[in-house]
């Protein structure tokens, strides 16, 4: 017979306002299997933990059911409470009388503590029939895959590579660098965005522990922590990527052009390209869609023969290329190569999105001088469109008035309802940036607020309205476009309460920074979720920032939601030293809780096995018979196979069929608490 | 085709003129107009609104059932009664709480108010149903590249989500254009396309300050446009440009005449309508403009 | 030397009507507490740029202030164009418009309502047009039209409809206009 003791948490006010205790462990002790009923003010604390620790030293009970808050956050404590008295973990119940009975009862006495008596009567019920449980544990392996090279994947990466690790660094972009390397000069320090990023990439690269997978994509993944088996696919460069020196002749030769998305859309790219002149690697890839089959050269096709000399005629890039690389009479395959990979951990670090300007139509967005802020950073830039020269885009000349529009799409229920967090901040940089080189620009900056609270940032605002940098509190209602290809900015001051206008050269939209092209596909590929506003889901915004719902998935950076370099930096290594716990450590434990056979009772009808989720149940020979057999590496303890057993053969440990009918009964029975209307 | 056609006060009592180049040019497009026999005010902005949203809808449902009855849409030539049409649909689309009082009260009288009717502004209406490509065919003149500035109208634009003729760009709309080129306008363009024109509330209320208004918008349409004539697509508009510009030039505000006229008199003027009957009434010379489209010395 | 024109323009929260706010979402304006007085209406508002005091931005933030009173003895709110700019832009989709709808409903529970305004709910209860003109008959048969539209002036069965619509209504309870008989009264002029 068992003795088990029955503590109940008061959780200061958050149960005993609702609950009353003392009805509560009078009740309890009238229990059948009960050996102590006691109550404390925070069980979980250290004098509340000593009282279970005590009574298992001293003999009185051999089972603990502990009354009080959440499993999800308290059951290790208390685990762990039972092992340090010497007694096995799993002889352990919690009855959740707070969220399930305290909180959800508020204000009705009675009917709380009328439910706390029936939710202790069964975990007492459960508890009288616990057997010990031993920890299983899984292997992990010393391996990771990083999603996405930009500044948050290329810092957790290194940190984990640093620790002897393999890792896998994943891009979909031909290149590393992320949208930082799209940046000119970084707050609060203005550090040139290349300068302080190209080291890191070039480490990254050469790391002895690192292997670049760019230009991919992550197609599937399947497994749990320790053993993630991920399918790569390496997208079709059509270039032999083993012999491009990315030497750039071939772009040269190319006729092919569309869009260059590097420069968001301000110039042209060939459809044979190397992605920008720091590139990591620095290979060139074809854009199918772009190319235009010179001298009728089609990809896997033989030279056609001129006409003239009888000799084959290779395509202008295939003639520049004096490696070999480029060669399209191979038989490329389109979808590119596919491959798995195994690894213990995964980072998901994929960066964000600028969002675009047409959907602004009061802004004027077809007016080439109407631009992005992140257009605006890549016509400020050396390896931008202008050569950094200051140029607007109609005609080329030297912008005198700038105004710059802040939350374009940000803080705005018709497109994005959060603040995107790093504007404020980055328009005032722009402005300075432009203000330092031209002082005689002159520049107004249109917020709704200034939000400048990081290190060094209000500094940093100081100094900019310092240099003459207008700042102007008030939306913008209006753009208008106004002949000679100038710009009417209409405005309210709010400090001046007047509406405002302003003729300008050039207008930068401060667009929203928005998730990533394609994250809710890769979150569901993770398993992972997204939030409402798009980003991957964290697990606890506060405790738990970098973890997500799947154990051994971890994320970093903007893919989480809107931040700055320094943020992004902190956050991903805080992923890699996250994932480098389980990845260390060498194996992870996994709840004991998985189902085994009772080989007597199977009748190896084989109705578990297409029921289980896992793929954890086979029928196997044992002995010459057919029997079902559990993987316990795949078992994730669901249950699914001991309810559907016809012959009751299959016990899922921890939750066993005797444990919850003695649970119904207590439920329900009389000495419960009372019939059920 | 048929549609109801929604006449509202001003077009009726103040510019019929209007009323007659609706009832002129529709027809020579194969549209027959019902006249919605009994229709009220739509009602304006500065009554029932004003009051209460759900005598409001009362009274414009009515309206809106006087069509429905029929099985026909309205088209409307002014942009108040476009506004408060449409948004009175659309409310009691979202709110059947709402619907169903005002059923309740019309239920009483022997009407009923089912959403199936829907509002269109004269251009809109060319634009969408009966289709710019019928224009051509049926002119008799042709405006031979006459310089021509616009003014949609705030009411025609603006909520964009609830009206079924929206433009995609509410903020450089296409309509008036489009439907002006058809008649072999030539458009000349200003920055200060969608601002409003001051008519409405705000000139019962402020005539000066509404006139001041209207004065930044003529003197941009003069100095980057410089038209021939000014076209509409809204009778609060048309009254406004029409009779403003007399006391604008006499305290100095302003120093030029443009002539201005509603499309769907211009629209009536090229298929041959006797000017005196469709543009009678404008305060602001037109013969100069009527001579040009005419071709004809005397008018 | 003195101004003795120069008053004391401190405004005192603490004097605010308890119950504004509530009252102004009950009347249309339900969402006024989101507005996060960004500016992007009055920029564009045609009441802001011709100079009235009261416009759209002003007025949400004095509702939320409760200063009823204050608002009350304004009459910009009666300029408002309805041309729903503000509604169009507005980033938390406040409906700007309803808001000042709803301030006028205010107002006209009170009789605050300007004389042109009560003029035209006169004439829309008499006649059932807000604007007619007495001389409308000769200005249609100058244009060939017939002297009256075929509206609730020519059929009085639609007119007495109207009115016993606005019998029902809101307009009734309020008592600001007579509501009695019907008949084609005198005209309104604009």
């Amino acid at each position: 017979m068992s003795k088990t003791g029955v503590y109940i948490c008061h959780c200061g006010e958050n149960i005993a306002g609702s609950v009353d205790i003392g009805d509560v462990v009078n009740f309890a002790a009238t229990l059948p299997g009960v050996a102590v009923s006691r109550e404390y003010l925070f069980m979980c604390s250290d004098p509340g933990q000593e009282l279970i620790r005590q009574d298992i030293e001293d003999g009185l009970v051999d089972r603990v059911v502990v009354a009080a808050c959440t499993p999800r956050t308290h059951e290790p404590i208390f685990r762990k409470t039972l092992e340090d008295g010497g007694l096995n973990p799993y002889l352990f119940e919690m009855a959740n009388i707070r969220d399930q009975d305290s909180w959800a009862h508020w204000g009705d006495r009675e009917g709380a503590t009328q439910k706390a008596r029936r939710l202790i009567a069964s975990a007492v019920a459960k508890a009288n029939l616990l057997r010990p449980l031993e920890q299983r544990y899984v292997e992990v392996q010393k391996s990771a895959l990083v999603v996405g090279a930009g500044v948050s994947g290329m810092f957790a990466a290194l940190d984990l590579a640093g620790m002897g690790c393999k890792v896998w660094l994943l891009d979909r972009n031909p290149s590393i660098g992320g949208n930082m390397a799209k940046l000119d000069k970084t707050f609060p320090t203005n550090d040139c965005s290349a300068c302080i990023l190209t080291p890191i990439m070039v480490q990254a690269a050469n790391h002895p522990n690192i292997e670049l997978l760019a230009y991919s994509e992550v197609e599937a993944v399947n497994g749990s922590i320790g053993n993630f088996n991920v399918t790569v696919r390496k997208k079709q460069t059509y270039i032999d990527w083993d012999k491009c020196t990315g030497c750039g002749d071939c772009v040269t030769a190319c006729l092919g052009k569309t869009a260059n998305e590097f420069n968001d859309g301000l110039d042209n790219r060939k459809a044979l390209y190397i992605a920008f002149p720091q590139a990591v690697p620095k290979r060139a890839v074809l854009d199918p869609d772009n190319c235009i089959n010179c001298a009728g050269s089609h990809i896997g096709q033989e030279h056609k023969i001129s006409p003239k000399t009888g000799e084959p005629m290779p395509a202008p890039c295939e003639k520049a290329c004096k490696t070999g690389a480029c060669d399209r009479t191979k038989a490329f395959a389109p979808e590119g190569e596919k491959f798995d990979i195994n690894v213990g951990a995964i980072i998901a670090a994929a960066g964000y999105r600028s969002m675009p300007k047409e959907p602004f139509k009061e802004y004027s967005p077809d007016s080439p001088n109407v631009i992005t802020c992140m257009q605006l950073e890549r016509i400020l830039s050396a390896t931008g469109p202008t050569d950094g020269e200051f140029h607007r885009p109609s005609d080329g000349k030297k912008p005198k008035t700038v105004a710059f529009i802040s939350c374009v799409g940000s803080r705005d229920k018709n497109h994005h309802i959060y603040c995107s967090k790093v504007c404020c901040m980055y328009m005032l940089k722009e402005a300075r940036l432009i203000k330092e080189k031209y002082p005689e620009t002159v520049i107004y900056i249109f917020f709704i607020d200034v939000r400048t609270p990081g290190k060094d940032f209000e500094e940093y605002y100081n100094y900019c309205r310092e240099m003459g940098i207008k700042i102007i509190r008030g939306r913008v209602g209006a753009v208008d476009q106004l002949p000679g290809d100038s710009l009417r900015v209409r405005a309210y001051d709010v400090d001046l309460e007047r509406p405002v206008t302003l003729n300008a050269d050039l207008v930068a939209l401060a667009t929203a920074m928005e998730p990533a092209g394609g994250l809710e596909e890769l979150g569901r590929t993770l398993g992972i979720t997204c939030g409402p506003e798009g980003f991957l889901k964290e697990l606890h915004t506060k405790l738990y920032p970098v973890e997500t719902s799947v154990k051994g998935i971890y994320i970093a950076g903007c893919v989480q939601g809107p931040k700055d370099i320094p943020e992004s930096v902190s956050q991903s290594r805080a992923a890699s030293s996250a994932a480098a716990v389980p990845l260390m450590a060498g194996r992870v434990p996994v709840e004991p809780f998985s189902s085994t056979v009772d080989q007597e009772k199977c009748s190896g009808c084989g109705i578990c096995v297409p029921l289980c989720p896992y793929s954890a149940i086979s029928r196997e020979e044992t002995g010459g018979k057919i029997r079902a057999g559990i993987d316990i590496a795949l078992c994730a303890g669901c249950g699914v196979c001991a309810a559907a057993c016809p012959s009751l053969a299959i016990t899922l440990q921890g939750f066993t069929a005797d444990q919850i009918f003695a649970q119904i009964d207590a439920l329900t029975s009389v000495a419960g608490g009372g019939p059920i209307d | 085709m048929k549609v109801g056609f929604f006449i509202g006060c001003n077009t009726a009592f103040n510019r019929p003129d209007l009323e007659q180049a609706v009832r002129f040019s529709l027809p020579h497009l194969g549209v027959e107009i019902d006249d919605l026999e009994g229709q009220s005010c739509c009602p304006s902005w500065g009554t029932m609104p004003s009051v209460d949203l759900a005598g409001w809808s009362a009274v414009s449902a009515r309206n809106l059932s006087l069509a429905e009855e029929k099985e026909l849409d309205i088209v409307t030539v002014c942009g108040s009664c476009y506004g408060s049409l449409a948004e009175t649909r659309h409310s009691l689309q979202k709110d059947p709480e709402l619907k169903e009082k005002v059923n309740g009260i019309l239920k009483e009288l022997g009407r009923e108010y089912r959403g199936t009717a829907d509002i269109y502004q004269s251009v809109g209406y060319l634009y969408k149903i009966v289709g710019l490509d019928k224009i051509g065919p049926s002119l008799k003149y042709n405006l031979a590249g006459l310089k021509v500035a616009l003014q949609p109208g705030c009411h025609t634009l603006w909520p964009s989500k609830i009206y079924v003729d929206r433009e995609e760009d509410s903020f450089h709309p296409h309509i008036l254009q489009d439907a002006c080129r058809a008649l072999g306008a030539d458009i000349v363009n200003y920055s200060r396309l969608t601002d409003c024109c001051g008519m409405g509330g705000m000139r019962s209320a402020d005539m000066e300050r509404s006139f001041n208004l209207l004065g930044v918008k003529l003197r941009s349409i003069k100095s980057e446009a410089d038209p021939d004539l000014i076209v509409t697509g809204c009778s609060s508009c048309l009254i406004q440009i029409d009779t403003a510009q007399a006391p604008l030039n006499k305290d100095g505000r302003i120093n030029f005449r443009i002539p201005v006229l509603h499309y769907m008199q211009l629209l009536a003027l090229c298929q041959g309508a006797e000017p005196e009957k469709v543009a009678g009434l404008a305060k602001t010379g037109l013969s100069g403009v009527i001579n040009k489209i005419r071709g004809d010395a005397s008018v | 030397m003195t101004n003795e024109s120069a008053e004391i323009l401190v405004f005192d929260i603490s004097a605010g009507e308890p119950g504004f706010v509530a009252e102004i979402k009950e009347l249309g304006g339900r969402e006024i507490l989101e507005c996060i007085q960004c500016g992007k209406c009055a920029s564009v508002c045609p009441m802001a740029l011709a100079g009235f005091p009261v416009f759209n931005k002003k007025l949400f933030h004095a509702i939320v202030l409760r200063g009823r009173e204050m608002l009350l003895e304004d009459s910009s709110i009666w300029a408002c164009q309805s041309c729903n700019r503000c509604t169009e832009i507005c980033p938390k989709d406040v409906r700007p418009f309803e808001i000042i709808l709803a301030m006028r409903r205010v107002a006209v529970r009170e009789y605050a309502v300007p004389a042109l305004a009560t003029d035209g709910l006169k004439s829309l209860y008499d006649v059932g047009h807000a604007v007619y003109l007495k001389e409308s008959g000769n200005t249609r048969k100058k244009v060939g039209l017939p002297e009256k539209p075929p509206s609730t002036i020519s059929y009085p069965e639609a007119l007495k409809e109207l009115q016993a619509i606005l019998r029902k209504t809101a307009l009734a309870d309020i008592g600001l206009i007579p509501m009695g008989g019907s008949g084609v009264a005198d005209s309104c002029e604009v």
